[in-house]
């Protein structure tokens, strides 16, 4: 596979296994684009190919490799380059305060306590939030707990942010909000989310099904046919199913 | 006692954790031999003036003692069943301006600013293999999913209730637990998708970046 410079992730013949049930076998992909979604029914393995972008899931055959980065070898350098922002906020927060969430980025790049904490102040301050610092982040609401959550994994400038259904407990308000935060990231974004509204500004969406990728193109070619796929399933499936 | 941080920018937020956990322990270390109960009167008034400069936290701060007070009642009751009262108001007295003060200190520190203090008193636990800041994270996640589990249980008793149309108690237990593993399953992917326990490698090869973190 040729690597040009503009490509920033690299699925090479990656076999993937988790327990007994083969979630990709073979998958060959490159990421050049900066906005990507994965689209897919649950357990089509978009939440799998995220995590092997920053190294959770490590391929069982083949390689990912991660702006150079190969992620078996390197597995402990990727969060240096690659933010995460999960599904739910109570999942991800790990600090008892605002300020010691988004401080501890920087602190795990190696910064001293009082340039993290300058660092975490200067983002909330920038963010409107400014007198957060020292909340519990208990005491926040849905919407507070998921800035918190993209302003902790976009502190350290990641080049790569990966996104992992960040707008499934956000009502519609919240989530035109946060699609605008994430559309003003300066990074690359790969996004799982089964929200379609919110991607027909992405530059590719890709189609997964069962693990292999049955789509893959512009939002305007690929989410019609997804819709009626989706559709066409869903008159189809009886209890036993689901 | 895992109370959260209370935020402002009042009077006893302002010293350093360090001054504020030496000066506890020379008030502990004072009032033990100390049996006056109009010295220990004093010393109380004292804590509860501090308390007051918290403003309108310390109406918070006395509703989190509550069980700590009913502890104190009941030693104080004993005392006066089997012993003197006046021993009985002079241990309570005591009791309650130490754990007043710590509970205050508590309150008014944040949990890095404390951790950073206790850090070289924590500094043994290096030798049966805990690294400090593996510890320190501990702390700060026992801290951070208290609230968590405690709404977790609420939200059980009301899943428990809206069936059964009584409280769940021990039978929330198990389902508990299973919570909790799951919340620690989840909290364990995050921490290592932001670099794990002992952070990312440095870019650089010449280690400068090392030293600064460990």
């Amino acid at each position: 596979m040729s690597v040009s410079t503009s490509q920033f992730a690299i699925f090479d013949s990656v076999t993937l296994t988790r327990g007994a049930f083969c979630v990709f076998r073979g998958l060959s992909l490159a990421l050049s684009e900066r906005r990507v979604a994965l689209v897919g029914l649950n357990g089509s393995g978009k939440s799998s190919l995220l995590r092997m972008l920053n190294g959770l899931l490590l391929p069982d055959e083949g390689t990912v490799t991660v702006f150079g980065l190969d992620s078996r070898k390197d597995q402990r350098k990727l969060p240096r380059h690659v933010g995460m922002v999960f599904q739910n906020p109570d999942h991800q927060m790990i600090f008892p305060t605002v300020l010691e969430e988004l401080a501890f980025a920087p602190r795990q790049m190696g910064a001293t306590r009082g340039e993290a904490e300058a660092m975490a102040r200067q983002t909330l301050a920038q963010h409107g939030c400014g007198d957060w610092a020292e909340q519990p982040v208990a005491l926040l609401s849905e919407g507070q707990k998921q800035l918190v959550c993209l302003l902790a994994a976009s502190i350290s400038k990641p080049r790569l942010l990966l996104c992992d259904e960040p707008f499934s407990g956000l009502d519609l308000s919240l989530r035109l909000h946060f699609a605008d935060h994430i559309a003003a990231s300066p990074a690359h974004v790969v996004m799982v989310s089964h929200d379609l509204d919110m991607l027909s500004e992405f530059d590719r969406i890709i189609w997964l099904d069962k693990g292999s990728v049955v789509g893959d193109g512009r939002p305007e070619d690929i989410l019609p046919d997804y819709r009626s796929f989706a559709r066409a399933r869903a008159r189809k499936l009886t209890a036993d199913s689901l | 006692m895992i109370s959260s941080y209370l935020p402002g920018r009042t009077f006893l937020h302002r010293i350093g954790a360090g001054w504020k956990l030496l000066a506890l322990l020379l008030v502990s270390m004072v009032l033990l031999p100390v049996d006056s109960p109009l010295v220990l009167a004093a010393v109380l008034a004292c804590a509860l003036g501090l308390l007051a400069s918290l403003g309108s936290g310390a109406g918070t701060v006395l509703r989190s003692l509550k069980p700590v007070a009913f502890v104190v009642v009941f030693i104080l009751a004993l005392h006066g069943l089997f012993g003197t009262l006046e021993a009985g108001v002079i241990v309570a007295l005591r009791l309650a301006s130490l754990l007043l003060l710590a509970t205050l200190i508590t309150l008014t520190t944040r949990l890095d600013d404390m951790l950073d203090t206790l850090t070289p008193v924590l500094r043994p636990v290096a030798l049966v293999g805990l690294s400090e800041r593996r510890l320190a994270l501990a702390i700060a996640l026992a801290i951070r999913f208290t609230p968590m589990l405690v709404d977790v249980t609420r939200q059980l008793n009301e899943a428990y209730r809206a069936r059964s149309g009584r409280n769940g108690h021990v039978k929330l237990v198990a389902p508990l637990c299973l919570h909790a593993l799951n919340a620690a399953d989840h909290i364990a992917e995050a921490l290592a998708a932001r670099g794990g326990v002992d952070g990312c490698p440095p870019e650089s090869t010449d280690g400068e970046e090392d030293k600064v973190r460990r």
